[in-house]
């Protein structure tokens, strides 16, 4: 399967501190893939070089095919690649309907936006003209989704979708991640708790100190290795 | 396996999923579109990025031709010989050139990001107001 997004040796610096250092990562249409790692292994800087929001000191991106490392992060989002980043990064002062209707941007009509996310989240419908920060944790992180559903993404990449929810939220929202993705969306997952994604991942790939230590199927064995990379090797 | 090896070389489990081949066609489409759109995308050349020193170095010009204006002024001042003189006319005239030329490069990249917001804004409040425009229209 040909991949939709790609990583190829990707390194990546905060001032003069390297942070990723060769990180290679491929998402096909319709596959999940999640990236997994403790804090500070680079995870979230991974998605901004993706979404070309942090430059890469080297390495290439490469989406559909083509090269478009150095490319401006609007002209990547319009052509379809989607960020959600942590923290959900809705407005908390503008109602549900407002934060939907930002994204007119993308050239979708007010009631195309509201059919997608509505229809796909319909407890959004009944907090229209709430204002988000008055939301649920849970519920934010659906009106994030579907802010991001409303660009009609290729490629969704997702922030610690679970961070701070409880994991019955979590995970019906992984539900609904599986089922974009089952729409051809390529879906790179990054991701703090393993348990949570796991269970719509076809592949997963662990980031530690900035260097993919691990990649495979989301299997016990890599469960197992996870663990002892977040608790240290049993002796 | 090293770290650039790449994690779909191994099988997908995109066939275990029920439903994912039945909705294969939409993903080529979103697919092919989103190669179609990149494929026309123009990627800008990495000197274009570099906003934040051209606005420096307006900033610096603006500031140094000025000094220099004020010193080529003392200078012509402080002297009785016609050729002197005319070197601090030939110094004050670089130096107002290189302040105007310092101040357009100021403004202009100072005021791009603005503007941009600014736009963003107004796009906003002008589909608001249609929106209730339009509302209102509809309850008549």
């Amino acid at each position: 399967m040909s991949a939709l997004f790609e990583l190829r040796d990707v390194r990546a610096a905060h001032g003069r501190i390297t942070v990723l250092h060769g990180v290679g990562l491929r998402v096909a249409a319709g596959e999940v893939v999640a990236l997994l790692g403790p804090n500070g292994a680079g995870k979230t800087t991974t998605l901004r070089v993706a979404a070309g929001v942090h430059p890469a000191e080297s390495g290439r991106l490469l989406l559909g095919g083509r090269d478009v490392t150095g490319a401006r992060p609007r002209d990547l989002a319009r052509a379809g690649v989607c960020l959600i980043p942590e923290g959900r990064g809705v407005f908390p002062n503008l109602s549900v309907r407002d934060n939907l209707l930002m994204m007119t941007f993308t050239g979708r009509t007010r009631a195309e936006i509201e059919e997608v996310a509505f229809s796909r989240f319909p407890v959004l419908a009944k907090r229209a003209s709430q204002t988000a920060g008055t939301l649920s944790g849970g519920e934010q992180q659906m009106l994030a989704l579907a802010r991001g559903l409303a660009t009609d993404p290729a490629v969704l990449l997702l922030d610690e979708l679970s961070m701070g929810l409880a994991p019955l939220v979590v995970g019906r929202l992984y539900e609904q991640v599986a089922e974009i993705a089952r729409q051809g969306v390529a879906v790179l997952v990054v991701e703090q708790f393993a348990s949570a994604v796991f269970g719509i991942a076809d592949h997963a790939a662990v980031l530690v100190r900035g260097r993919i230590e691990r990649r495979g199927r989301p299997d016990d064995g890599l469960r197992a290795e996870l663990s002892a990379l977040y608790l240290g090797s049993p002796t | 396996m090293s770290p650039t090896e790449t994690t779909s070389t191994e099988p997908s489990r995109e066939e275990e999923r029920p439903g994912a081949n039945a909705d294969a066609p939409a993903a080529r489409t979103r697919a092919d579109r989103f190669a179609q759109e990149l494929a026309e995308l123009k990627i800008p050349d990495p000197a274009a990025g570099r906003a934040p020193l051209w606005l420096r170095l307006g900033a610096l010009l603006m500031v140094a031709g000025a000094a220099l204006a004020v010193a080529a002024y003392a200078l012509s001042h402080g002297t009785r010989d016609p050729l002197v003189q005319r070197d601090a006319i030939t110094l004050g005239l670089g130096g107002v050139t290189a302040a105007v030329a310092g101040s357009a490069l100021f403004l202009r990249y100072s005021l791009t990001g603005f503007l941009r917001f600014w736009m963003a804004r107004q796009s906003y409040d002008i589909a608001q107001l249609a929106d209730r425009l339009l509302e209102r229209d509809a309850r008549k």
